[in-house]
């Protein structure tokens, strides 16, 4: 684990980190990688034909159109302007 | 009243006999929450003024010869479900403020029976963590001794029943955040069957491992409050069309010529010595009842903790890319739309949920998903192939639920890889899908409370509580002294 993964982590995962953050960071990150490579020791290979968990996905229901939540409640948990979500310019 | 030896059943007789209305039980708990939560820290919301309401509404039902198994019965809830109108933080910064528009579907089936809520109850940010202590509101304390966790990441609903600041509890069970939590606080946890009970409003973690459950004073109660909040909904494709049941129908039949399986590699080394001891006097007395105990092995429980957090955290990695503080949750700074979702994500999460998105994207990303995260999918399948094998040969699979009894707050939290391998004795069963129920089984030296998993075939809870209800009868509960 080096400073240019962790910067590549960052940015997949949409983290900021000060330079003695990643630091930090980077040591606990390489412990637990090295927790994570005991998966490599075991001898056994994923079988998608026979994929595992048997968790059912079934009686999937039907794609009707529903009344949504009201707008307020909706909107009561950001900030408010106009019933829109505002967020900044993504184009200058 | 003393809270701490109440039953749900002898609430419930006492709300139909009227020997207590249900807003003089709601008063006792809140009375109870008002001395005693300033020490533990369970709850993150209480919730007194909408109880009262719901109590005379309850009683009401209670009046009309009308009441249903969770009328007018007082709960606490994990506060990642969410409750419509409530604040539901999930112990995080990042839904600090967060009022959720709906009710989960455990909310709705709870009040449907016209229950009681007390509050909202800490737990480990995301449910992230096995001590509480990275709750953002509520470090919580164990009821047992005030210097150690409560286990986690349900730490505040376990620690809520302990210190009888709630008769039950909601928790929600990833790698196994109700059974460890529950066995640190001397309680009763059971999480169910994946599938069992709808993850409709859960907060998500980790979407193919999580499940809701009770915890409680005992496995019936267990089994009650499964028996309201299981089945089928339209709203998670996951949730399983079973038919009705009372998994509480087979308590108090015989368990002559159960077969209990003891895996070996749970009793190793590792684990302590007052642990192991504890749970294998259980065994010898499930012998005594008439149960056979069978020798087993789960070759590959060394590699589990490492193929659980690479499952987890890359479904978590997945699931948490919603909060980027637009539609909802804590909104940070920036001139660009990039930068104002890295400083919301950066200020709303603390550091182990952070790490644990770091890991997630790691296995995912390109160059290591065959190495990790396959790698993972492929010990999951072996795992539930080992577990099927022992399900040959038996009914019931004996575990430690933890291979410690809590530990002092500050002693480990602060080193992920100790607290990731603390998870040994749980994660498996959230991998396989399967149920289980830790139920106390001993105390050390210091009096702290030791706790046993026992681990059931997919769909079979009734056979779990009747074997964990089997034990209870004949075990001496202490209880905490807060």
């Amino acid at each position: 684990m080096d400073i240019k993964t962790i910067d590549h982590l960052c940015d997949l995962s949409k983290l900021n980190y000060t330079d003695e953050g990643k630091e930090k960071v980077m040591g606990e990150m390489s412990a637990i990688i090295e927790l994570m490579d005991t998966v490599k020791e075991f001898d056994v290979v994923y079988d998608d034909t026979k994929d595992n968990n048997s968790i059912s996905y079934d009686e999937v229901r039907k794609d009707d159109a529903k009344p949504s939540f009201p707008a307020e409640k909706l909107l009561s948990n950001t900030q408010p302007s106009d019933n829109c979500y505002v967020v900044p310019k993504m184009v200058d | 009243m003393d809270l701490k030896k109440q039953t749900l059943g002898s609430l419930r007789e006492m709300l139909d006999t009227k020997q207590i209305s249900a807003a003089e039980l709601c008063k006792e708990y809140f009375d109870r929450i008002k001395t005693t939560d300033s020490q533990v820290l369970g709850y993150i919301t209480v919730t007194e003024e909408e109880a009262m309401k719901n109590a005379a509404k309850a009683q009401e039902a209670i009046d009309k010869g009308e009441a249903k198994a969770l009328t007018g019965i007082p709960l606490a809830i994990k506060d990642n479900i969410c409750t419509d109108g409530i604040r539901t933080t999930c112990a995080s910064n990042m839904l600090g403020n967060f009022i959720p528009p709906y009710d989960a579907c455990v909310i709705e089936k709870l009040k449907a029976d016209d229950y009681v809520l007390l509050g909202k109850a800490s737990m480990d940010e995301f449910a992230m963590g096995g001590s509480t202590q990275t709750s953002a509101f509520a470090k919580t304390k164990n009821p047992f001794d005030l210097s150690r966790v409560p286990g986690g990441s349900s730490g505040g609903s376990a620690a809520v029943v302990s210190a009888a600041m709630a008769p039950a509890a909601l928790g929600s069970d990833t790698g196994g955040s109700i059974r460890q939590p529950s066995s640190f606080c001397g309680v009763t946890g059971l999480k169910p069957t994946y599938g069992r009970v709808s993850r409709y409003g859960l907060v998500a973690f980790a979407s193919s491992l999580d499940q809701i459950g009770p915890i409680a004073n005992s496995a019936v109660d267990c089994g009650i409050i499964l028996n309201t909040i299981c089945g089928k909904d339209s709203r998670d494709a996951t949730s399983a069309n079973k038919p009705a049941e009372d998994f509480n129908a087979k308590v108090g039949k015989d368990i002559k010529g159960m077969k209990i399986a003891l895996p070996k590699e749970f009793f190793a080394e590792s684990t302590d010595d007052e642990v192991k001891t504890a749970v294998l006097a259980a065994a010898k007395k499930y012998e005594e009842m008439g149960a056979v105990l069978v020798d087993c092995s789960m070759k590959s429980l060394k590699y589990a903790v490492a193929a659980y957090y690479l499952v987890a955290s890359a479904e978590a990695a997945s699931n948490l890319s919603r909060f980027d503080g637009i539609k909802y949750g804590l909104r940070g700074e920036g001139r660009t739309f990039d930068e104002m979702i890295r400083d919301s994500r950066s200020r709303g999460f603390g550091d182990e949920v952070k790490r644990r998105i770091l890991l997630g994207n790691y296995a995912l990303s390109s160059g290591y998903y065959d190495a990790y995260y396959l790698k993972a999918l492929a010990l999951k399948q072996q795992i539930i192939k080992e577990y099927n094998e022992i399900f040959e040969n038996a009914d019931i699979i004996l575990t430690p639920t933890a291979p410690t009894v809590a530990y002092k707050i500050g002693e480990q939290e602060t080193d992920p890889v100790k607290m990731y391998l603390a998870d040994i004795c749980t994660v498996t069963v959230n991998i396989a899908s399967l149920p289980a129920i830790s139920v106390p089984c001993g105390y050390n030296a210091d009096g702290m409370p030791i706790g046993m998993s026992l681990v059931g075939r997919k769909w079979d809870e009734a056979t779990l509580i009747q074997t964990a209800d089997a034990f209870e009868k004949s075990f001496d509960r202490r209880y905490s002294e807060v």
